[in-house]
């Protein structure tokens, strides 16, 4: 069982730290023909290997630390950020339990009964990464965006733990493989019944991970990229990796398994599943997964390449005055109808 | 009393399905899989139109002078003529035209025939602002821009272009592109790489 479990963190360390790294390049190329250039094109062939030339890059420059600045904070705020954000995936279902001869494995580190309300913990540890950044740096613009993170935090963390709440009354259970397992049992994807939910967890989703339109503690054009801007070479290339690309990754898996049925082929509302990849066999599941995944993560990408930036008092004004009343209304009305179809 | 405008307020319909939202990533997706419209820098390279406010040079005598203004400021400064050197007549008009005067450094010399020639022609780029005010004082058509806009050096020496610089640029430019119409663009493939789109009428 140790080896298994051994195995299983491996591969999640790899996945989280390799495909972010080279999530940077997909993020390069989109933005790049989004504004009618091709990006990296150079290092390798279409620049396939240019996150490797970024990597090198970042790792052999020299390491500044502001003087007046705190330096046990300084390093605190990078590890803080970086582990919460990859233990998040200890509670992502990657795909249905399948046998390797003798042995059953789940493709998932921790099938916790309380793995929802780890990753939303784990979320909110990623803001104090932040401000501890910006208090660190001893610099006027980082603590300016760490106040601003640390500001919007209390519109945008509400909204999310409202918004994931109609699923969950749904599913009746906190584990992210029972949620799925539900799922497929009821033969719905609760995004046909949780439209509002779903759009205000895109919201939340976007201000968690700093991704525009919500980028106010990066905000490149006033605050030149916010609270890391005393951070230099792999230090600086850690934050970006983990706020646009790790967090972007697990908060999307969260919503994959949450609303579009985690590992389950196209879904018939109370009909049943059509599955397009039948002949993959054992390996659609998977699939199926990796291709809802990545359509959330490029819809992110595309509203960040798409639209402004709002102004902090207007991302607080819609979270409360518009996102929070909607999903209070969602939760209501979950909670009255979902007992009188499912219980 | 500030007059406050706003623009057309959302409608309930717009506000509620995210119309606005949809119109923009509508278009970006549209944009991103249209053609690319850069050229790969330093692999390739767009070749500057006539008129482009490069590097200086000096055009040499090769019987192609403007006449009869080289004759007379050549007979009035008694200037040697020499085929395959600078133009110049040591006039100075350049310098005086120039916002920035000090960048020129000019001097003539006397031959031992009595005849005149420039000896020293420095003209220091660190200063130079590109207005090319100096190219249209010029009486015997000798400075003139280039189009050589890739001027990265590794020393403040080697921004300062000395006399046999501008006339290598001057010969340069006589061989390549002095028999070329004066254009805003090189060549019609150029402008189509940027503009094809709008598919221009040539003419």
């Amino acid at each position: 069982m140790i080896a298994v479990i051994l195995i299983k963190v491996l591969i999640i360390v790899a996945l989280v730290l390799g495909l972010g790294a080279f999530l940077t390049l997909v993020e390069r190329k989109f933005a790049g023909h989004v504004q009618r250039r091709p990006g990296p094109m150079v290092v390798g062939w279409h620049g396939l290997l240019q996150p490797l030339a970024d990597g090198l890059k970042l790792i052999t420059k020299e390491d500044l630390f502001p003087s007046m600045g705190n330096r046990i904070l300084y390093n605190l705020a990078i590890i803080l950020a970086l582990v919460p954000a990859a233990l998040v995936f200890a509670v992502i279902p990657f795909g249905p339990e399948f046998s390797i001869g003798s042995i059953s494995v789940k493709p998932i580190l921790t099938d916790v009964n309380v793995g929802l309300l780890l990753v939303f913990a784990f979320g909110s540890m990623a803001v104090f990464a932040i401000a501890l950044a910006g208090w660190a740096s001893n610099s006027k613009y980082a603590l300016i965006g760490s106040m601003r993170k640390a500001g919007i935090v209390i519109s945008y963390e509400v909204v999310i733990t409202f918004a994931v709440m109609g699923p969950i009354i749904l599913a009746g259970t906190l584990s992210t493989y029972e949620i799925v397992q539900n799922q497929i049992q009821q033969k719905l994807w609760y995004i046909w019944v949780q439209p509002i939910a779903f759009i205000v967890y895109l919201f939340a989703m976007l201000a968690e991970t700093g991704r525009v339109p919500f980028d106010i503690q990066e905000a490149e054009a006033e605050l030149v990229t916010g609270f890391t801007v005393e951070y230099g070479g792999m230090k600086f290339g850690l934050f970006p990796l983990v706020e646009w690309y790790v967090e972007v990754l697990s908060l999307s898996a969260i919503a994959v398994v949450l609303f579009l049925g985690g590992w389950s082929p196209i879904n018939i509302p109370f009909i049943g599943f059509v599955d397009p990849l039948f002949f993959l066999g054992p390996f659609s599941g998977f699939v199926w997964f990796i291709l809802k995944l990545s359509a959330l993560f490029l819809l992110t990408l595309w509203i960040h390449w798409t639209l402004p930036r709002y102004r902090i008092d207007q991302i607080t004004q819609i979270a409360w005055s518009v996102m929070l009343p909607l999903t209070l209304v969602n939760l209501v009305l979950t909670a009255i109808i979902a007992p009188l179809i499912w219980r | 009393m500030v007059k406050r405008v706003f623009e057309k307020p959302l409608s309930l319909m717009e506000r509620v399905l995210f119309l606005d939202f949809m119109k923009g990533l509508s278009i970006t997706i549209r944009q991103a899989f249209k053609r690319t419209i850069t050229t790969h820098y330093p692999y390739e390279k767009l070749k500057p139109p006539k008129r482009f406010r490069g590097f200086f040079g000096h055009k040499v005598i090769n019987g192609k002078e403007p006449q009869p203004a080289f004759t007379e400021w050549v007979e009035r400064f008694k200037i040697a003529v020499e085929p395959g050197k600078s133009r110049c007549v040591v006039c100075l008009l350049c310098k005086r035209a120039c916002p920035v005067p000090q960048l020129f450094e000019i001097e003539g010399e006397k031959l031992p025939d009595g005849k005149r020639r420039v000896s020293i022609f420095n003209m220091n780029m660190m200063l130079c602002t590109f207005c090319g005010f100096c190219v249209d004082a010029c009486p015997v058509d000798c400075l003139f821009q280039s189009d050589i806009h890739e001027t990265a050096s590794y020393s403040r020496k080697d921004a300062v272009l000395d006399l046999s610089t501008l006339e290598k640029i001057g010969k340069d430019w006589q061989n390549r592109r002095e028999d070329e119409p004066d254009r805003i663009w090189a060549d019609d493939n150029a402008r189509m790489r940027l503009w094809y789109e709008n598919s221009p009428k040539l003419g």
